[in-house]
């Protein structure tokens, strides 16, 4: 019976200590990339910044760790503390995480003086390279930068040079609502509308130009065809550009097609 | 002999206990988590499930008429409220399922994106501003009305409200 017990409490302590070395694998001990991932996946746990911690403690220099621990604190509005973390990821990288931070400060903060030094930044340590912040073309986010200053002339140029780098058939068709909108807030209304127009070439999907295109149409006196495309902007709302997390600069909503399409007395 | 395996086998078991304790704390709490609070919380705001409260991004939480229409409708508090500093004003709170607002926290940061406070009257005056809203809808999870955490920017430039996203 002794020996029994004996070798039930030998089994048990082997069984408790393969579990806190299992557990000390998982959270320490392993491949830090392997490590890193998994803190991704479980963002914004406590769970997930303590193997951040446990990372950064191991290794100092490593930016990426910084990075994504940044991004529960931005996406939960903690921004002191998240662009804490995206600072020492750009110091650490420059190269890597500027892009980054610049999509993070337009998207996240309007902040647009600061988001393009940091697309400037990036464009200068990457000579004769087009950089896509976040997957999206650098000179697009410089222009959106610039549209939100209300400086539409510098806009309008970095617009015009995204549609550039894109291959012909490929370009965002929010370039040239984007132009269009731009154009129209510096009064040019045909201008804006043959904008709008190339943006419904690609897509005829795209209610931003429709309503833009009503506006434009209502500023030069062409009523019946601020109705036309007013009633296309309420019908295609559902292709709407929107992001789940953030209002983009040029969003628009039905209440306000509906609201318009009530001024130019439609039903 | 039998001291030792005894010590080892209650040092390997207290490690695991409190490692699993460890472990069950931090997958249960969130960056971002508002608990009730019952020295700011006002008690008539109740949340319909305090274990399930989403994120707004994760179950469409929104204002009718987005961002652009809280804009509109605060527009008077916009025109006459003036601040010393500039930077960014962050409201986060809960929108329950049934679209009422409450458990209000408040972060502050400057031009320089660090840490930052602003004059605590216009703190509560936008905050009760946001919770006379009446466009908020609901997120909705499998079907049904959930409870969702939100955030509301006000930027502040040149002593002015001028943008809210």
């Amino acid at each position: 019976m002794k020996n029994f017990i004996k070798i039930i409490k030998v089994i048990f302590t082997i069984l408790l200590f393969a579990f806190l070395i299992a557990i000390a694998y998982f959270i320490a001990l392993g491949p830090k990339e392997r490590r890193l991932e998994i803190a991704e996946n479980l963002q914004s746990l406590y769970f997930s910044q303590s193997m951040f911690d446990i990372l950064k403690l191991q290794n100092p220099d490593y930016s990426d760790a910084y990075f994504e621990q940044s991004v529960a604190f931005n996406k939960s509005g903690e921004y002191a503390k998240g662009f804490e973390l995206l600072d020492k990821a750009v110091e650490l990288d420059p190269k890597l995480h500027l892009g980054y931070r610049g999509w993070i400060k337009l998207r996240k903060l309007r902040d647009f003086d600061n988001a393009l030094s940091d697309f400037n930044t990036l464009d200068s340590l990457t000579p004769k390279f087009v950089d896509a912040p976040w997957g999206e073309d650098i000179d697009f986010l410089r222009g959106e930068c610039y549209f939100g200053k209300k400086d539409y002339q510098k806009a309008i140029e970095f617009f015009k040079q995204n549609i550039k780098n894109q291959k012909k058939g490929w370009v965002d068709i929010y370039s040239f609502v984007y132009l269009g909108l731009c154009e129209y807030e510096l009064g040019n209304y045909e201008k804006a509308i043959s904008e709008f127009q190339r943006a419904l070439n690609q897509s005829e999907f795209t209610p931003e130009s429709y309503y833009g295109m009503a506006r434009a149409y209502q500023k030069i006196g062409q009523v019946d065809n601020a109705k036309e495309n007013i009633l296309k902007a309420e019908s295609n709302i559902s292709y709407k550009r929107d992001d789940m997390y953030n209002e983009f600069l040029n969003e628009i909503y039905l209440s306000e097609i509906l609201d318009f399409k009530q001024s130019l007395n439609l039903k | 002999m039998k001291n030792k395996l005894n010590l080892l086998l209650l040092s390997s078991f207290l490690l695991a206990i409190i490692l699993v304790i460890w472990i069950y704390y931090q997958t249960t709490h969130r960056i971002g988590d508002i608990v009730f609070d019952e020295n700011i919380d006002n008690y008539d705001f109740i949340v319909c499930n305090e274990n399930r409260i989403k994120q707004y991004y994760s179950v469409g939480t929104n204002y009718q008429g987005g961002e652009k229409t809280i804009k509109k409708e605060l527009n008077e508090l916009i025109n006459y409220m003036s601040f010393n500093e500039s930077g960014i004003i962050t409201y986060r709170f809960v929108i329950n399922c049934k679209n009422k607002v409450g458990r209000f926290r408040v972060k502050m940061i400057d031009q320089d994106l660090k840490e930052n406070s602003f004059k605590s009257n216009n703190i509560k005056q936008i905050q009760e501003s946001i919770k006379n809203l009446n466009g908020w809808k609901a997120g909705k999870w499998k079907g049904e009305f959930v409870d969702s955490y939100y955030i509301l920017n006000f930027k502040i430039k040149n002593g002015k409200i001028t943008d809210i996203f």
